[in-house]
């Protein structure tokens, strides 16, 4: 879309940088380099940024601001991460309180590297994010109008990268319930694609995509007489639709053709998503703590076994 | 109302933001060429205004935006006053009640920043409605009627015999278009006490909005320049074109104030306007 | 029509008495009084709204007798035949009155109250006994005590719907009041209360009513006496400072006022307020008297150098704020200084009074910025529109005196109608700042959107008083474009005290709790009631403008009467604005939740915790954000810009009647 690459708005935030970056960003402002002409404004108000510029790595005051900058900014949104530090940790990274890059914290769309990162790198950056801020764009319109498009199937293991992804941000903000960042938040947060492929060797996976991009999947196992359900992630574009449900009910089918006597879902203590599978006939049975920070809540239901 | 005003009515609301918006590209465009810099294309206020328009639109208060519209609304509807040739203290009035929208959408969003623009944004209204207020008066002493259209039709040059008025008026111009020693409320380019003021909680097409009300107004203040020099529309265009170019001077060459913005608003106002009303009306006696 | 005018004079003091004799404590008393006080507003109410419709209908109607169609109105003969006893009962009460000033001012030990009385009630005493035994017993005799003109119509219908919501609005009040916290320590002195609440409009119908200037003065000072009563009603110390305060300054403008009468009555033989107006084209004769009398309307209007005691006032319960001190007694000042206008106008009197009222207006207007108690900053607007009109009164040209007559009408009912929500947002949220009323519109959703009522008829654009200061702008601009100044710079602060305090109703931070129960069921009356008619005054007042107005300023000695007030175009294009504003509340009814918005924090940073309005602070610690207004009190001084406007509206009102002494000596 023409519209939204010809006018990117900036909101730049020091995670703890050493103000090496911070200055390489200003002089993209200055006479030299004018980022202006490509319509840049550095707005400082994160309603009114498409980018999130953020340099330094992060720390655990700094995890919540960006946490919180990144919410406040409206969809579509790109996250670039400037020099090093912001990339991995750079040489703070063993430090004992940093967590590592911006993406220790929120998805990231652009590395810049460098330390400190050249002007030349952080507007060509910019133009990078343009292309993804413009990707992501199309796909909300995507999404938006092929709502009543959406193919459910089986997914391959040529998809994990993609579920990973969206896993992480469908569960963005529910991860941030408990704090989110590092090891504060949900699993989900913390997971490697090494340790997904595990998970799909052993567990039914299934996908929702519009037009072939993955917005929704959830995967599940039997263990004994339980048919344990996990992971139901919904893209943030196609949330309130009826994509989480209908996951659902594929996968309690594709388990009940097993040995399973009853349904399983865990949820975090503090989800807001207790009372809609309560409407779904799942009863929570009880309540485990996992960290000091995080308890799941078990909730079961008991099969229904199709009438032949 | 007469055929004449209908169609200049019209033209205000269909034309209005475009050249709104190519001036307010223009004004960009200069201020970096004053800086030294390239700067961006006359059309990127059009282009923010779209990007905006596809952005999501985030809120604090679900009624916050009803303010908006409404505050556009009656920034067309005063600068349609205007330009059908009615009573101008009816415009004035109307542009007040178009901010007052404005500034309680900023009250509504209920967030520090916008607060304080609110706050400020109500000072410097205080500061420039007595001067707007003075200026209907003078043009209605030299010319005998409150009309716009027959203020228009006067045969004599307004700005010769209120040269203090419209001094005066051109100072409060600089409170109206938010340029740099008055951009306390809101502004283009961030402020770290002020975040962006009024606007700080607006997002997506409220922001864009936003945007084409300011475009609507310039196009009406400019208008009201105008009306000082009616009686050679050439000259009127060109002084209006003037002192646009004078207030982007006058933005990039100076630096923010603060509470000053009341104080010397009111001097101006009292010294220049009045005392142009106060020499008119000694005149007449 | 006698009857009626009668009946609205009469009625509240027969309540007043019923009330009075109502003593005891308990659900009974209580009962006996609702009843009494509801009869007594009924019954004020129809009569006023009979004698507006009688008055509507035109003047064809059966002639009353003993009345006599005057220059503008219609003179009341009231009982011919009992003149004397009248006159004598007069005198009795006006004794009683005075001896009851003499012991308030001796126990207090304020000197300058007795002699400000004894000057009073001796230059009284002397001049109606020289006059009635020495001049012969018939001078004194006026052919009509009592009039009705369409003015004095307005100022019924003003007193009587308005003061009678305001007296179903006290029952209600007042229950809560000595039921709250705050005044436990006050003694339940309700049948005084509302004794003095009806004799109180008793006289304040009469003072309107009034042709006959000894009858006025009677009027005048029993609402002086009552408004005394009233603000010290709590008796605290404070209480009985303010309540002593207003008494002296009345008293200063009842002596102007009994001067004006000796003087009227030395040279011209008259003391009738028709008579006045009859010689208005005289002026060097009638100019000391009129100047007398304006003296005696600012001070009772609270104009710059009396302001003091409309703000000391503040302190009796929200009724008698509202009643007397916004809506009526306060009123009648400035229907003085209105009925004077034909007379002062033109002349250096009436600039001065334009320019006391102007100074006013600013001031008062720029002093409401710096308050933060509701209570003052409505007090302080009060005493501003008061300036304002008392400005028109000054001016006193057509369009002056119409726009003046407009002003009273919006400016008693809105103003009316936003003390009475203050009243009851203080008993709920137990306080009356401004920066407490945050959310209100969330809290109470009837009583904020009422006020928001109220104060868009206060100044917002196609409202009622901004058509009344926008018609002032015009006329003053035409009678004397310097006066503009003030007119222009004060309605610019108003704009900034009324839009903050918006602001802050409408402002909601977090998820504020409702308030249930908002009103008793008077309180609702009265307010509903108001609010109504805030609305209807706002929509129909080309119709009133039509209907009373134009009639009455028509009626007056005037040579150039403009071709149009405020043009026909320009209201049509008011009512298609009133028509767009109206959308806006109708447009938030019918929203439809959600709508394409999300909602998140606002922006505090990035350091956001819990929801909207906790952030993490720089030393780690949770802090809670606060708003509060700008109230500029570095640059605007109260106290300092008091001084020097009373100072000078002091000074040029002292040069005025020292001038225009000097000229009757001579």
């Amino acid at each position: 879309m023409l519209g939204i690459k010809k006018s990117p708005w900036i909101i730049h935030y020091d995670a703890s940088s050493c103000n090496g970056c911070d200055i390489e960003v200003l002089a993209c402002l200055t006479p030299g380099f004018d980022v202006e002409r490509l319509g840049v404004i550095n707005t400082g108000d994160p309603k009114h940024a498409d980018i999130f510029l953020v340099t330094g790595a992060v720390n655990p005051q700094s995890n919540t601001v960006i946490r919180n900058i990144y919410r406040q900014m409206p969809e579509p949104k790109v996250v670039v991460a400037v020099g090093t530090c912001a990339c991995s940790g750079g040489i703070f990274r063993e430090c004992y309180n940093i967590s590592g890059g911006v993406d220790s914290t929120i998805p990231v769309d652009v590395y810049i590297a460098g330390c400190a990162a050249r002007p030349e790198a952080i507007i060509d950056g910019v133009v990078q994010a343009l292309g993804v801020l413009d990707q992501k764009w199309k796909d909300m319109q995507e999404f938006a109008a092929d709502i009543d498009k959406v193919v459910y199937g089986k997914a391959t293991k040529s998809n994990l990268p993609s579920i990973l992804a969206l896993e992480k941000i469908a569960y963005y903000r529910e991860s941030e319930l408990y704090g989110g960042g590092g090891d504060a938040g949900l699993p989900v947060e913390t997971q490697t694609l090494v340790s997904l492929e595990a998970d799909f060797d052993r567990m039914t996976c299934v996908k929702a995509s519009i037009n072939g991009k993955i917005v929704g999947s959830a995967r599940g196992y039997v263990e004994a007489e339980t048919a344990h359900i996990l992971n139901i992630s919904v893209h943030p574009y196609c949330q309130g639709e009826g994509i989480g449900q209908r996951l659902i009910e594929d996968l309690q089918k594709a388990l009940l053709a097993s040995t399973a006597k009853r349904f399983e879902i865990r949820l975090g203590h503090k989800s807001t998503q207790g009372a809609w599978l309560e409407k779904q006939t799942y009863r929570s049975i009880k309540t485990e703590v996992v960290t000091p920070t995080l308890s799941w809540v078990f909730y079961q239901k008991e099969c229904v076994p199709p009438v032949h | 109302m007469s055929i004449n005003s209908w169609i200049s009515l019209i033209l205000y609301v269909l034309a209005a933001p475009f050249i709104g918006g190519a001036l307010t590209g223009f004004d960009r465009w200069l201020s970096a060429r004053m800086q030294a810099r390239r700067g961006p294309s006359i059309l990127q206020s059009f282009y923010d205004v779209r990007k905006l328009w596809q952005k999501q639109n985030l809120v604090v208060r679900s009624s916050q935006n009803f303010y908006v519209v409404f505050f556009l609304i009656f920034v067309i509807f005063t600068g349609g006053l205007f330009f059908a040739g009615v009573d101008l203290l009816m415009v004035v009035f109307a542009l007040t009640l178009a901010a007052i929208f404005f500034v309680l959408a900023a009250y509504k969003t209920s967030s520090p920043y916008s607060f304080v623009g609110a706050e400020r944004e109500l000072m410097q209204m205080m500061a420039y409605e007595p001067m707007v207020l003075l200026t209907a008066i003078g043009m209605y002493m030299v010319t005998k009627s409150f009309q716009v259209d027959a203020i228009a039709r006067h045969s004599g040059l307004l700005v010769l015999v209120l040269p203090g008025v419209f001094l005066g008026f051109l100072f409060t111009l600089v409170i109206k278009f938010r340029k740099s020693p008055f951009d306390l409320s809101a502004s283009h380019h961030a402020h770290q006490e002020l975040v962006r003021g009024m606007t700080t909680e607006f997002s997506g097409r409220t922001l864009a909005l936003i945007e084409i009300a300011h475009w609507y107004e310039t196009v009406f203040l400019l208008g009201w320049v105008y009306l000082f020099f009616a009686s050679l529309p050439w000259l009127g265009v060109l002084a209006a074109l003037a002192v646009f170019l004078l207030m982007i001077l006058v933005d990039n060459a100076f630096a923010r104030l603060k509470w000053h913005a009341l104080k010397s608003a009111w001097v101006v106002a009292a010294v220049l306007g009045f005392g142009n009303i106060l020499i008119l009306s000694a005149f007449k006696a | 029509m006698t009857e009626l005018v009668l009946t609205l004079i009469v009625a509240p003091m027969v309540c007043a008495l019923g009330l009075f004799c109502l003593r005891g404590k308990g659900g009974g008393t209580d009962w006996i009084r609702r009843v009494l006080v509801v009869a007594g507003v009924l019954v004020v109410c129809v009569a006023s709204v009979m004698l507006a419709m009688g008055r509507g209908g035109g003047q064809s109607e059966t002639r009353p007798s003993g009345s006599v169609f005057l220059q503008n109105g219609v003179g009341l003969h009231v009982l011919p035949n009992h003149h004397d006893a009248i006159h004598w009962g007069i005198m009795a009460i006006e004794l009683l009155m005075a001896a009851y000033v003499l012991y308030v001012g001796i126990r207090s030990k304020k000197w300058f109250i007795v002699i400000l009385m004894v000057a009073q009630a001796g230059l009284m005493g002397w001049f109606e006994l020289t006059m009635t035994h020495g001049g012969g017993g018939e001078i004194l005799k006026v052919p009509q005590d009592l009039f009705v003109d369409k003015f004095a119509i307005i100022m019924a219908l003003i007193n009587g719907l308005v003061g009678g919501g305001i007296c179903l609005y006290a029952l209600g009040y007042m229950k809560d009041y000595h039921a709250g916290s705050g005044h436990k320590d006050v003694a339940d002195r309700r049948s005084m209360f509302f004794t003095l609440l009806f004799i109180f409009m008793g006289a304040m119908f009469g003072l309107i009513f009034s042709n006959n200037l000894m009858w006025l003065f009677l009027f005048w000072e029993i609402t002086t006496l009552c408004s005394y009563l009233l603000i010290g009603y709590t008796r605290t110390p404070e209480a009985k400072r303010n309540a002593l305060r207003a008494l002296w300054m009345n008293l200063l403008g009842g002596l102007a006022f009994a001067i004006a009468i000796v003087l009227l009555q030395r040279q011209t033989g008259a003391t009738e307020l028709q008579e006045m107006l009859k010689l208005a084209s005289n002026k060097t004769i009638l100019l000391l008297p009129a100047a007398l009398l304006c003296f005696a309307g600012i001070s009772k209007a609270a104009q710059l150098p009396f302001s003091n005691w409309l703000l000391g006032a503040m302190v009796a319960p929200t009724p008698v704020s509202a009643l007397l001190h916004s809506s009526t007694m306060v009123k009648a000042g400035v229907y003085l200084v209105l009925r004077m206008s034909p007379i002062v106008t033109g002349t250096g009197v009436g600039l001065i009074v334009a320019v006391v009222g102007g100074v006013t207006f600013l001031i008062g207007s720029l002093a409401a910025i710096t308050a933060s108690d509701a209570k003052r900053v409505l007090a302080w607007s009060t005493v501003a529109n008061l300036g304002l009109i008392v400005l028109c009164g000054g001016v006193g040209t057509y369009a002056a005196v119409w726009a003046g007559v407009l002003l009273i009408i919006f400016h008693a009912v809105a103003k009316c109608l936003l003390f009475l929500c203050v009243g009851v947002v203080e008993h709920k949220l137990h306080s009356r700042d401004v920066d407490a009323m945050s959310a209100l519109i969330v809290k109470m959703p009837l009583v904020g959107g009422m006020m928001l009522i109220g104060m868009a008829g206060m100044f917002l654009a196609p409202f009622g008083m901004l058509i009344s200061k926008w018609a002032v702008l015009k006329a003053v601009v035409d009678a004397s474009p310097s006066l503009s100044l003030l007119v222009v710079f004060g309605s610019s602060a108003t704009l900034f005290f009324w839009v903050k305090w918006m602001g802050k109703l409408v402002q909601t931070v977090g998820i504020p709790d409702r308030i249930r129960h908002e009103l008793h069921a008077g309180e609702a009356v009265a307010m509903c009631g108001l609010t109504v008619l805030t609305f209807l005054a706002c929509v129909l007042f080309p119709l009133i403008s039509l209907i009373f107005i134009e009639p009455y300023v028509d009626g007056l000695p005037y040579s150039n009467v403009p071709r149009e007030l405020l043009g026909s175009g320009n209201v049509t294009i008011m009512i298609l604005m009133m028509g767009m504003v109206m959308l806006f509340p109708l447009s938030m009814l019918f929203r439809s939740r959600g709508g394409g918005v999300k909602i998140v924090d606002p922006y505090l940073c990035g350091a956001n915790v819990e929801g909207s309005i906790k952030f993490v602070g720089s030393g780690g610690t949770v802090e809670t954000m606060a708003m509060n207004n700008y109230y500029m009190r570095n640059l605007l001084s109260e106290r300092l810009m008091m001084g020097w406007g009373s100072a000078f509206c002091t000074v040029i009102l002292a040069a005025m009647l020292a001038v225009m002494a000097v000229q009757a000596c001579r």
